[in-house]
């Protein structure tokens, strides 16, 4: 009997529990009882987090693809295979026919390992990772106001403020021991406005529940501003000292009475004067928000706005306060935080900035580093689609569900040259490669991963991967090694961390031996630092927060009399994603097994649709087959759709539109007709 | 009157391992307390309840109930020695017996025995609950007792088992000093008993309306941990894993809190709403349980307080009701 | 109460390790639905009564509880009607004669045939639930002389979906019974002379004595309250209808939870029960 203090794979909360093992086999979990994040909770998933590690679908060779179909080969092909492939398309495309996908999922080294071989070893600066289908919104909207794209506060801050808007956001279901926190300090006292057209657990606590229409929230956040402005709820000394630009916003909230906002988002205006009133009225206001935010095609004015609102009400520098993007991935904040994104190193260090190029250059050993930002994910497709893209590395992500507009990601995928998927089942993706390399879960390996909240937290090893598979850090430094590049000889993760805060100033100061026993929240800029559990204290990271106003822009495709329907798609509780792990674990996998649309009832009527009814939804871009779920969780005019199952892929209908700043997909709406399936 | 001084524990303890398979409280890394191996941390038989269930000694979060490989079949293993556990507080010697009776009555559950036949188990009470608090004394629901009088362990053996691990320990604590323990706690008020016992009450005279359970269902975010910190909380699920060269068959703890619980292949769901499974939890302790074997279930741990996220433990949610419909009369 | 009988001593091996049967003959009953007909190793007997279950276990798709469809009167084999469900299910419609399945079993609590004896049946069952009526039916025709007058009302919801059809007509041949069958619906160019409505409707024409009847009610969840609602127009009281029910069992000996009324374990205390034991059960029906 073993127990292995580790973090939860699935969601940014970051609840640390330990693994409980009994002769190489894990046997259950058991929540730490004194992180100050789950406080001895966990949720469904994080309880059942160690039932799938075993699963016989477990990746445990390397596997080559002939004469089409994928064979068993030993690391030594496989590897020799991959570094051979991508260049020879190199010599013969240039560097930038390659792109990398990271791995919001892979520890923090893992991530900056990878960065680290795109940049230093194969010359493209084309790395990303799944942040774009997420926060990318978020990181340049937060970055633009504050100068730092992370979330301002941190999650015990919940259970100081009096006032809490959570909007965009499923916080009980995507975040659960956040949400419960929600939910416990509105019943506790703390005002609740939920600004979301499902009827989720938090709005049955609220006190006021906005169902705005999808992809309003421009509308109702500058309704909410002017109200705030014109009632003369702004809180001016900080606007005065603390900010920048409030003429241009003040100037161009003034024409969204709400009147005119309550016409763009099909609320009362007598609803956005409450939640303004409300909001401005409370002496520590939070603001919470996830993808309802961020994904669509005005995202990073959906950001802008949430941020307005924050700096008018002056509520960030202080507990109980700021603007809290929950990040959805267990390292999604440390993917971000160590460069696997095209324009940055880790810690947000411009490619584009010579100094820190050579600053790179210097510490790697190479001549020099590419200059130009390289693709984002989203835009790597388009060129994969469009012939312009011959190569890609992914590292456990699956696009085969998780794009918009499977379709498109299929034809990418296919287009390519050649494919490497580094992943620990088999995924839709994974079954398209060329080359498949078995990597180790979260459970076999040693490293960090970043929470929501900027925690860094040790990432444990309870037991070995299975058959041949290999961490992925290791498996990068032996790619690097395969290359010529002798800058990648570890002896083991915290060697890693150790060049990462050599060269990142906001994790200076991590090392694992601080990391004992809950980690440490960055901004840590040297040893000894206490660490930042609240950002832009007296000043921003910027300096001055500022203000830029955003106009209202209508989603990309308006439902209309072919497709009367507006499709947003999510999750569900029991799933993570494309459900390569929780369809992988018995109780979860028994309570969705299958795709469902939630309908509501007054649609479903006119449809001739009964609850459990087979049927089809098609956008645009395709058809799929679900089951109908008739409820009141959607207003009328909107279905929903989870995006877990292959066999109902929600994303074989959405709409692959980018934000133009961001380039995040369009997931939350998109237009759909829906009709019983013959 | 045997006992032990705290600084002799690590030894008593790595005596038994020659004999038993020895699991015992410790603290691990951050704090947390749990049921380990000798030497995996510091003891840590002071704190009161363990925040993870005990009773996961005989019956784990996962299991195996067979392997077949080849044409042969493998039943689940015994442990190669007896186990011998310690730590259970009085409250959770109450689980133990009232699962230790469900899992032998009836069809006798050979997978749970091959754990528990054979093991001994050793309470622990007196000054050692959460900041020194005192617990109530365990009686011989145990094979031996331990209890903190404040500055050493007393040693109080019950079954012949006990007796015999604790007979070469010296008779070095004044013959007094248990009774001035049992003493104290007599007078240890049970107001949590008293609790329960009026919710039971309630429910049995059925004056809880289905409104309430709504109420209560619209706060719980279907963690499922009320279940699995449970010690009395026997629910199991079942899974089998193909692999290319066996099939495992385990079983795992399961929760009546999820809405696959007892959903049929017809999709006929006798626990279909937030509420039922909410009233199902609470009352399955209360007055189901009370109707079959004699006796309400919940022995008043409290670990279903601790973990729920939400607060709608077993505690809180018996006070609001109480609160709200009466005693029960 | 009269629960299966467990051993009065732990038995090796486990209590939950299946014992392989061979599948001696398969038929379709219906498109979703198929005949098992199974046999224990060395021809022994399973020891069963009618309305008992066995828990049907695959490799690598656990188990799933199953009611016998034979009564114990036929033999060195007993029969399993398996409607296609879920996964268990879907993979065993893909068995074939010769090859095996687990068996763990027989349990629950089966008809009480005893305090059925000298009255008059009704037997009412809808869709699948012929299966498990049909142990009766066949126990019915092997001791003529245990009961009075038998009737059978059999709803379906198509032609296309009844079971056991052949079966049906000859029972309803049989002096031995007064049959009755009806379907939901008839498509347009299917064969069927039988009856079309809900089979509550075939109740009212009934002349039934309420004091020596006992109604027994096999059927899909959604049957049960309006079959109750026109037995009791009809004066039966709780204590002479039967029902069994059906619940997602996994382990079929009382232990894994999953099937309990209250404090009843469905698996132990039933799937059959009289009325009056659940009616005042929430979630029973």
């Amino acid at each position: 009997m073993k127990r292995t203090l580790t973090v939860c794979p699935y969601c940014g909360v970051g609840c640390t529990f330990y693994l409980v093992s009994d002769a190489g086999r894990l046997v259950g979990v058991e929540p730490s009882v004194t992180n100050p994040v789950n406080r001895g909770g966990l949720c469904v998933k994080g309880w059942n987090a160690f039932a799938f590690v075993h699963h016989p679908d477990r990746l445990t060779t390397p596997l080559i693809r002939q004469n089409g179909e994928l064979r068993p080969a030993s690391w030594d092909e496989a590897l020799g295979t991959v570094v051979g492939r991508l260049r020879s398309i190199q010599e013969r495309h240039g560097a930038d026919a390659i792109m990398f996908a990271s791995s919001a999922k892979a520890t923090n080294e893992e991530n900056y390992l990878l960065m680290k071989l795109a940049r230093g070893v194969f010359a493209t600066n084309n790395i990303d990772h799944c942040a774009r289908l997420c926060h990318s919104s978020t990181v340049v909207g937060l970055a633009e106001a504050f100068g730092s794209g992370a979330m301002t506060n941190s999650i015990s801050c919940v259970d100081r403020a009096d006032v809490i808007l959570v909007i965009g956001s499923n916080s009980t279901e995507q975040h659960p021991l956040i949400g419960s926190r929600i939910l416990t300090a509105a019943r506790s006292g703390a005002r609740l406005i939920v600004a979301d057209n499902r009827r989720i657990r938090l709005a049955r606590h609220a006190d006021l529940h906005l169902r705005h229409k999808n992809g309003s929230d421009v509308a109702l956040l500058n309704g909410m501003m002017h109200v705030i402005i014109a009632e003369g709820l702004a809180d001016r000394a900080f606007i005065e000292g603390r900010t920048e630009g409030y003429p241009a916003l003040a100037e161009s909230v003034a024409g969204w009475t709400a009147e005119r906002a309550a016409a763009v988002t099909g609320l009362a205006p007598a609803e956005i004067i409450a939640a303004a009133r409300l909001f401005a009225g409370g002496e520590r206001g939070m603001i919470v928000y996830s993808m309802g935010i961020t994904q669509h095609s005005h995202g990073v004015d959906n950001v802008r706005c949430c941020a307005s609102l924050a700096m008018l009400t002056g509520n960030l520098g202080r507990p109980g306060t700021g603007v809290n993007p929950l990040r959805g991935q267990n390292n999604v904040q440390g993917g971000c935080d160590m460069g696997a994104l095209p324009e940055f190193y880790s810690g947000y260090q411009k490619v584009t900035d010579q100094a820190q190029r050579e600053k790179f250059a210097r510490s790697w050993g190479v001549a020099s580093l590419p200059e130009s930002p390289g693709l984002p994910l989203t835009r790597a497709m388009d060129a994969a689609a469009e012939g312009r893209l011959a190569g890609m590395f992914i590292m456990g992500e699956n696009p085969m569900l998780s794009d918009p507009d499977q379709a498109h990601a299929r034809r990418a995928l296919e287009s390519l040259e050649f494919l490497v998927v580094q992943e620990i089942f088999l995924s839709e993706t994974a079954a398209l490669a060329d080359v498949v390399l078995p990597g180790a879960c979260y459970a076999e390996k040693e490293g960090t991963f970043t929470n929501t909240e900027r925690r860094v937290q040790r990432v444990r090893k309870a037991v070995a991967p299975p058959g041949e598979a290999r961490p992925d850090w290791e498996i990068i430094c032996a790619l690097a090694e395969r290359a010529g590049y002798a800058g990648m000889r570890y002896p083991d993760p915290e060697a890693v961390m150790a060049e990462i805060a050599s060269l990142t100033p906001i994790y200076g100061g991590i090392a694992y031996d601080r990391l004992d026993p809950h980690g440490v929240q960055w901004p840590c800029p040297e040893p000894g630092h206490p660490g930042t559990p609240i950002l832009h204290l007296e000043r921003f990271t910027r300096g001055l927060g500022r203000f830029t106003p955003a106009d209202y822009r209508p989603p990309a495709e308006p439902p209309d009399a072919e497709f009367p329907l507006v499709l947003t798609t999510g999750r569900t509780y029991f799933h993570w994603h494309t459900g390569t792990m929780t369809r992988r674990t018995h109780l979860l996998d028994r309570e969705e097994r299958r795709a469902f649309v939630e309908i509501n009832p007054a649609d479903a009527a006119r449809l001739d649709i009964r609850d459990r009814d087979e049927v089809l939804v098609s956008s645009r871009r395709g058809e799929v087959r679900a089951q109908a779920r008739i409820t009141e969780m959607v207003v009328s005019g909107v279905v929903f759709m989870p995006f877990h199952f292959a066999e109902g892929a929600a994303n074989a209908l959405t709409n692959n539109v980018l934000d133009d700043e961001s380039s995040i997909p369009e997931f939350k709406v998109c237009a759909v007709r829906v009709r019983r399936a013959p | 009157m045997k006992s032990i001084p705290p600084d002799n524990l690590p030894d008593f303890f790595n005596s038994l391992s020659a004999t038993f398979e020895v699991r015992l409280p410790i603290e691990l890394p951050d704090g947390t307390r749990t049921l380990g191996n000798p030497g995996d941390g510091p003891i840590a038989l002071h704190g009161g309840a363990l925040p993870g269930k005990p009773t996961a000694a005989f019956f784990p979060q996962q299991g195996p109930v067979f392997t077949v490989a080849g044409g042969f079949v493998a039943e689940a293993p015994s442990p190669p020695r007896p186990l011998f556990v310690a730590g259970f507080t009085p409250r959770d010697l109450d689980c133990l017996r009232f699962i230790d009776r469900f899992f032998a009555e009836g069809w006798h559950d050979d997978i749970y025995f091959s754990r528990r036949r054979g093991a001994l188990v050793a309470g622990v009470s007196g000054r050692c609950g959460p900041g020194g608090a005192l617990l109530p004394p365990a009686g011989g629901d145990c094979d031996l007792e331990m209890v903190w009088d404040g500055c050493r362990w007393l040693i109080v053996p019950y079954s012949e088992a006990g007796l015999a691990i604790t007979s070469e320990l010296p008779d070095s604590a004044p013959s007094n000093a248990l009774d001035q323990i049992r003493q104290a706690s007599e007078a240890l008020p049970d107001e949590e008993g008293t609790l329960i016992r009026r919710a039971s009450r309630l429910l049995r005279a059925d004056r809880v309306p289905d409104s309430f359970w709504a109420e209560i269902g619209e706060r719980c975010i279907a963690c499922t941990a009320c279940n699995l910190a449970c010690p009395t909380c026997t629910c199991f699920g079942v899974q089998d894993w193909r692999y290319a060269e066996r099939v495992e068959r385990s079983r795992m703890w399961d929760s009546c809190q999820l809405d696959g619980f007892m959903r049929e292949a017809s999709g006929h769901n006798p626990l279909g709403t937030e509420a039922l499974r909410t009233r199902r939890r609470i009352h399955h302790k209360l007055a189901a349980d009370p109707e079959r074997w004699g006796e309400i279930s919940c022995f008043r741990c409290g670990r279903c307080d601790a973990v729920c996220p939400t607060g709608i433990g077993i505690f809180a949610v018996a006070r609001e009701m109480v609160d709200r419909f009466g005693s029960g009369g | 109460m009269n629960p299966s009988t467990p051993p009065a001593e732990p038995r090796t091996p486990s209590l939950y390790l299946p014992v392989e049967c061979e599948i001696v003959a398969v038929s379709d009953l219906t498109p979703n639905e198929k005949l098992f007909r199974l046999r224990l190793p060395g021809g022994a007997v399973l020891g069963h009564l009618p309305g008992q279950f066995v828990q049907v276990s695959l490799l690598g798709w656990e188990e799933a509880p199953i009611s016998v469809a034979s009564s114990p009167g036929r033999g060195a084999f007993f029969e399993l009607g398996v409607r296609r469900a879920g996964r268990l299910t879907d993979a065993m419609h893909r068995l074939k004669s010769g090859e095996r399945v687990g068996i763990r079993g027989p349990y629950g609590r089966p008809f009480d045939l005893a305090r059925m004896a000298g009255q008059e049946l009704l037997l009412i069952s809808g869709g699948c639930g012929l299966a498990p009526m049909r142990s009766l039916i066949q126990y019915c025709e092997e001791h003529p002389e245990e009961f009075g007058r038998v009737t059978m009302l059999h709803g379906a919801r198509s032609p296309a979906e009844m079971l056991f059809r052949d079966e049906l007509d000859a029972w309803e041949a049989s002096a031995r019974f007064a049959c009755s069958r009806t379907v939901d619906r008839v498509t347009d160019g299917e064969r069927y002379n039988g009856g079309v409505g809900l089979v509550t409707a075939l109740i009212p024409p009934l002349e039934l004595d309420p004091a020596r009847t006992v109604a027994v009610i096999v059927g899909p969840p959604v049957m049960y309250r309006a079959v109750i609602a026109e037995l009791r127009k009809k004066g039966l009281g709780p204590e002479r209808i039967v029902v069994s029910l059906e619940r997602q069992m996994r382990c079929g000996v009382g232990k894994c939870g999953h099937c309990t009324i209250e404090h009843l374990y469905c698996c132990q205390d039933g799937p059959v029960f009289w009325l009056d034991e659940i009616e005042h059960m929430r979630g029973a029906l």
